[in-house]
């Protein structure tokens, strides 16, 4: 498996993935890394600063918002929210999408067309407005919002390994299994499915980062996971209404967002480079 | 070339009607799907089931789906795009009044993407090879990673409270009356012959449209990189080395309008996602764009306002593909017809 | 009068994990003005990579390491680069290979052009505008005016070779070097663009050096050659005399290998192996020929051997020259290219095929690719199917296996009917005929390995089929089509083009086929490989037995390899017959002018395409 070899070696992969699996970590421990309950209100001491500051409380290590919740709980909680949404939620998009796609290239004709033209409509509603409104459809809730990026998003993938599979449909060794009396379903499985796999694994895990984001937005407005989830938006949202009292409460939340979809940016672009088979023959020449 | 390209034109518009209708058939249905009942929202909690029945009436919401679809068609062809149940505005006179502001937002921002984007790409360009190569490309994967509601809080943050350089909210400081002849503000600033106000305004804007344009650079820097790297392995540009031009007019002279292409195509589509992204950064900078309107119907289920904006955010945003596209058409000889 | 370019010991290496091989290493040789150089080799002999040297264009991590290019008393090494850049384009001309992707595809050709012009210091516009008209009439384009608001991909592969050659003579250039100007054009417009090069170096007088894979070609035009193998010259001399007067071993066996001499019953001469690579070469002692070279001797492998002198200005690199003429071939090819009369197993009838186009913006278009076509093939038969791009020849490939369907017509097995698409249709046609791509690139999937590819029908089947059965499946069709079975683990990327060629036969074998539709399968390998192949086919069906659809616009390999032969143009079968009697006695025009198109393989003759006006 030298394909494996060559993820391994390579910088941003290693990077991307040690600042996902923390993160991931972080998502599963949460209940034995967490200080405290993250819906537990203290109305004493709301909007405190972190411990190291003036005012700061040494039992709430990074402050406290403005319902006296324990901010670095709801952070620790929030990766929780974060991680199972982009997770399922990608996993969703990508097997919707990558069905639809390896359908309508292969087949070509009108399924093609069909499916095309199903994708153009789609992709014309903006996603962030498709996804708030489909919200007010939904209502809230964890499954909620998994199930409204996996609506919205199918169509990126659908669409871009569309083209990919058309290319590999092209080679000739495609064919060639045809004529050796494959059926459609082990040419497809054995000859053009091995030759996307990296494409896809990229795009999973672009989609990932992406979700992330989604969900934060969602509940930055409000209609996301639902009040009891803790929930890294939700928490900007609240920060944002008390910015001169409690920057910190905007800071934290900010950072936590911005280095996952890093990391998950980060090991997408890295699994590109380290899978792209042009760049491979290109290199090695 | 004109023929082809008012031919281009005019079917893409055709080709968007089927388009459009679709996607108002599907944000029809969406909303209509509700888990909340919008007759019971807009009534105080004190309302009877029969008071709340007979707005349900009033607001057409008894009847079957595809009939209210076509009411609303019907009156959305006309102009009537309903009435907003929490603000008792007219929709559509809500969209005309801050489709301006979101569309002045978007376009400054989209300069400033624009030059930021190929400025930069022609930077990364320039690294090639060099020790910062690296740096410039992690660089610029990190920057792809910050969405444009983490700059806009970031520089809102940064610039607007703890260094106070800019402000962040509304659009004119709250002494100014605002002018009021096309609609777009810095353009009525001038009419009206008051510079202070313009800059005013502009002062204003700052932060959203800078927000919006560094969450959106990125894509166009590294597209732009990749573009210029794949044309530069083509055989032409090596012929062109062989007949003795200077690296410099190579670039200019064929390299850029070759990689401009591939280029352009993703930047329709960032400013289509741009476009949309006002909505979010409005919010944040209490900007009176549609983005603030829109995120309260959200919230309130006000449909009539959801369904109106919602559409035009749509709408424009087709309007934005189908420029970019006949805008390719003009740069591509290989697609005239001759 | 001194001579134009002069090139002194030059070496050329390229830097390959940390270590310096070389590409070219003491090349020598002088150009006198007005004269034609030709330099001859197969792929990676170095001989394009002279070419860039010259302009110091060289690919990253090579680098001119040694040596002098004299060009008009100026070295060319030791230069300034401005100064160099300044020579370019104004005393010193290139014609490239593939024309139209030399080409910016977003300019027109008057803008290109007049670039061109402005760069060698061509005056005001209106001159400019002049000369390129000039020009653009002096190669013998039609419609000038017109021709130069057009882009590239408006003009054909020949049109836009004709372009070039324009740009580079524009200038009136001292030197120029044309690397394989034809390679990449169908044979008929080849022919016309030689004479056209040759018209134009007449005319201005300038010193040309032609870079060819193809000796006899350049025997015809050149007044030197230089043969080069592995990065070195191994022959130098008059064009005619290293033709017909071969005196290096790699030289002759060049020629044994070229069907085009292989008359009556001779097989072609095999050589072992292939050109060494670059990282072979840089473990090589003695001459780089050694481990091919039917004379080799210990003294070889030790001791690199020096130009020695054989006649009038011709010389040879090798220590054992009086043993070259000694090499032969063997005398009877296994299998006669004729056979006697067979049981017929594919028919073809009123075979036609339309694409229908979506026009622009309104409207279609109907393109007929193959119009009426009838022919058959018999039992272990090998036939030819002879045409240029857009003849149609790839489309009845594509018909004949399936993965077309007809628009009107009949392909009839053992009598059966194949058109329709049931299941019983679809399986008899997968076991009774197979393609062999053209691309072995694209037509091994790279992620298998050889193993997995040559018993790919054995996944195809229900019946399960155990690990051991197709092991030993894959060493007996590795070693039928000469293959060692160590290769069986590897992967196609880590394979040379004619041994993947060689998977893609045993490929089309293992599923049993009784019938090869082979689509140019032997062009773009060198000679060598491609007589490894050709005997390869001869002794496979003496073995095996089938018979062969061999799709090809290389005559001579037609004449050697195929009993009949089907001429295509335009969608049409022209002329079809026995090989030797069509080939003798061609009836249409076609045929006459594809033959007419190859130079004759007497050098005695004269080739009147070339000649002619």
């Amino acid at each position: 498996m030298d394909m494996l070899k060559r993820c391994l070696r390579s910088g941003r992969v290693m990077v991307g993935l040690g600042i996902v699996l923390v993160i991931l970590f972080c998502a599963l421990f949460a209940p034995y890394l967490a200080p405290a309950d993250p819906n537990d209100q203290d109305l004493l001491h709301i909007l405190l600063p972190p411990a190291w500051m003036a005012d700061g409380d040494s039992a709430f290590p990074l402050g406290t918002d403005s319902l006296g919740r324990d901010e670095l709980s709801r952070l620790i909680y929030g990766a929780r929210t974060a991680m199972t949404v982009a997770i399922v939620a990608s996993f969703g998009a990508m097997a919707i999408g990558s069905i639809l796609a390896h359908v309508a290239g292969y087949f070509g004709g009108a399924i093609d067309w069909i499916i095309g033209r199903v994708v153009d409509v789609w992709m014309s509603f903006p996603p962030v407005i498709f996804s708030l409104i489909l919200m007010v459809g939904l209502g809230t809730g964890l499954d909620k919002v998994i199930l409204a990026i996996v609506l919205v998003d199918w169509t990126r993938f659908c669409r871009v390994l569309r083209s990919e599979v058309l290319v590999v449909k092209q080679r000739d060794y495609v064919a060639a299994a045809r004529l050796i009396g494959f059926s459609h379903w082990r040419t497809v499985t054995r000859e053009v499915l091995p030759a996307t796999l990296p494409l896809l694994i990229t795009l999973v895990s672009l989609e990932m980062g992406i979700a992330v984001v989604v969900e934060a937005i969602l509940s930055f407005v409000g209609l996301g996971v639902g009040a009891d989830l803790p929930a890294w938006g939700q928490m900007i949202a609240d920060a944002r209404q008390h910015i001169y009292d409690s920057a910190s409460g905007l800071f934290f939340p900010i950072l936590a967002i911005f280095l996952t979809v890093t990391g998950f940016n980060l090991l997408g672009d890295g699994l590109r480079r380290a899978l792209d088979v042009r760049l491979i023959s290109a290199r090695e020449q | 070339m004109l023929a082809t390209l008012l031919q281009l034109l005019a079917r893409r518009l055709v080709a968007s009607i089927p388009i459009l209708l679709l996607v108002c058939a599907l944000l029809f249905s969406i909303l209509r799907v509700l888990p909340v009942d919008p007759a019971a929202m807009s009534m105080p909690p004190t309302a009877t089931i029969a008071e709340i029945d007979a707005k349900r009436r009033d607001m057409g919401l008894d009847q079957p789906l595809p009939q209210q679809f076509l009411i609303w068609l019907r009156d959305a062809v006309h102009g009537q795009f309903g009435r907003s149940i929490q603000l008792r505005r007219d929709a559509g006179a809500l969209v005309a009044d801050t489709l301006p502001a979101t569309v002045e937002l978007a376009v400054m921002a989209m300069v400033i993407a624009t030059v930021l984007g190929l400025g930069g790409g022609l930077l990364l360009f320039h690294l090639r090879g060099s020790k910062l190569e690296i740096v410039a490309d992690i660089a610029s994967t990190v920057l792809l990673s910050i969405p444009e509601f983490l700059w806009a809080l970031f520089l809102l943050f940064l610039f607007g409270v703890v260094l106070h350089l800019l402000p962040f909210a509304g659009r004119l400081p709250p002494d100014f009356v605002r002018p009021n002849v096309t609609g777009f503000l810095l353009l009525d600033t001038l009419l009206v012959g008051r510079p202070d106000m313009f800059w005013a305004a502009v002062k204003h804007m700052i932060l959203p449209a800078f927000a919006l344009g560094l969450a959106f650079s990125p894509a166009i820097m590294r597209v732009l990189r990749s573009s210029l790297l794949d044309v530069y392995q083509e055989d032409f540009i090596a012929q062109l080395r062989l007949r003795g031009l200077s690296e410099g007019r190579i670039l200019i002279g064929h390299a850029l309008k070759n990689a401009i292409l591939p280029t352009l195509t993703l930047m329709g589509v960032q400013f289509g996602f741009l476009f949309s992204g006002t909505l979010l950064v409005e919010v944040i900078y209490s900007y009176p764009g549609m983005g603030n309107p829109m995120v309260d119907a959200v919230r309130n289920a006000d449909l009539p306002i959801i369904q109106a904006v919602g559409l035009t955010y749509c709408i424009v945003v087709l309007l934005i593909t189908i420029a970019v596209d006949c805008l390719y058409l003009v740069l591509n000889p290989k697609l005239r017809r001759h | 009068m001194s001579d134009i370019l002069s090139v002194r010991d030059l070496g050329v290496s390229a830097t390959i994990g940390g270590a310096s091989v070389p590409v070219i290493h003491g090349l020598s040789f002088d150009l006198a003005p007005g004269k034609i150089l030709g330099l001859v080799g197969e792929s990676g002999a170095g001989k394009s990579m002279v070419g860039r040297a010259l302009a110091q264009l060289l690919p990253p991590g090579f680098a001119i390491a040694s040596g002098a290019c004299l060009f008009e008393g100026r070295d060319l090494v030791a230069m300034a680069p401005e100064r160099r850049r300044a020579l370019l384009g104004r005393e010193i001309a290139f014609i490239p290979q593939s024309p139209q992707t030399a080409l910016d595809p977003l300019r027109t050709i008057g803008q290109q052009f007049d670039e061109q012009l402005r760069h060698a210091g061509a005056g005001a516009r209106s001159e400019r505008r002049e000369r390129v008209l000039a020009m653009l009439a002096a190669v013998h384009l039609p419609e000038p005016a017109e021709l130069v608001d057009k882009y590239p991909h408006q003009l054909s592969g020949g049109m836009c070779q004709r372009v070039l050659i324009a740009m580079a003579f524009s200038s009136n250039p001292k030197l120029v070097v044309a690397d394989e100007p034809t390679t990449a054009l169908d044979v008929t417009i080849q022919v016309r663009i030689l004479r056209l090069i040759a018209e134009m170096q007449q005319r201005l007088q300038t010193a040309l050096i032609f870079i060819t894979h193809d000796l006899r070609l350049a025997s015809r035009i050149c007044d030197e050659i230089i043969v080069m193998y592995a990065g070195s010259a191994v022959e130098i001399g008059p064009g005619r005399a290293v033709f017909s007067a071969r005196a290096h071993p790699y030289t002759r066996c060049l020629e044994l290998a070229d069907p085009a001499t292989a008359h009556g019953g001779r097989a072609l001469f095999l050589l072992p192996e292939q050109m060494p690579g670059l990282r072979a070469l840089a473990r090589m002692a003695g001459c780089h020929f050694a481990p091919r070279c039917p004379n080799v001797t210990d003294d070889c492998r030790g001791t690199r051997p020096m130009l020695t002198p054989v006649g009038t200005g011709h010389s040879a690199a090798c220590l054992r020259l009086s043993a070259t003429s000694a090499i032969t071939a063997a005398e009877v090819k296994g299998a006669a290219a004729e056979d006697g009369a067979h049981k017929p197993l594919l028919r073809v009838e009123g075979l036609s095929k339309r694409y229908v186009t979506a026009g622009a913006l309104f409207g279609r278009s109907e393109v007929t690719a193959v119009r009426n076509v009838d022919f058959s093939i018999a039992e272990n038969e090998f036939v030819a199917l002879v045409g240029e791009s857009g003849s149609g020849k790839s489309t009845i490939a594509r018909l004949l296996v399936g993965l077309e369907a007809p628009s009107s017509g009949r392909i009839l097995v053992d009598g059966r009917d194949l058109t329709g698409s049931s299941r019983e249709t679809h399986a008899l046609r997968i076991a009774t005929m197979q393609m062999v791509f053209q691309d072995p690139q694209s037509a091994l999937n790279p992620r298998r390995r050889i193993a997995s590819i040559v018993t790919q029908a054995m996944e195809a089947g229900s019946r399960h089929v155990s690990r051991e059965e197709r092991v030993a499946r894959t060493r007996e069709l590795l070693v039928e089509v000469g293959m060692s079975p160590e290769l069986a683990t590897r992967y196609p990327p880590q394979l040379s083009g004619g041994q993947r060629q060689r998977v893609n036969i045993a490929r089309a074998l293992g599923a049993r086929a009784r019938l090869l539709v082979a689509d140019e399968i032997v062009s773009g390998l060198d000679v060598s490989v491609q007589a490894q192949l050709l005997n390869l086919l001869f002794r496979l069906r003496a073995e095996l037995g089938f018979a062969m659809l061999f799709i090809s616009h290389d005559l001579s390999v037609v004449r050697y390899l195929c009993g009949r032969v089907l001429t295509m143009y335009r969608g049409e079968i022209v002329e079809q017959g026995k090989t030797a009697e069509v080939f003798a006695n061609p009836q249409h025009p076609y045929t006459r002018a594809l033959l007419a198109a190859v130079p004759p393989a007497d050098p005695a003759v004269r080739w009147a395409a070339l000649d002619s006006a």
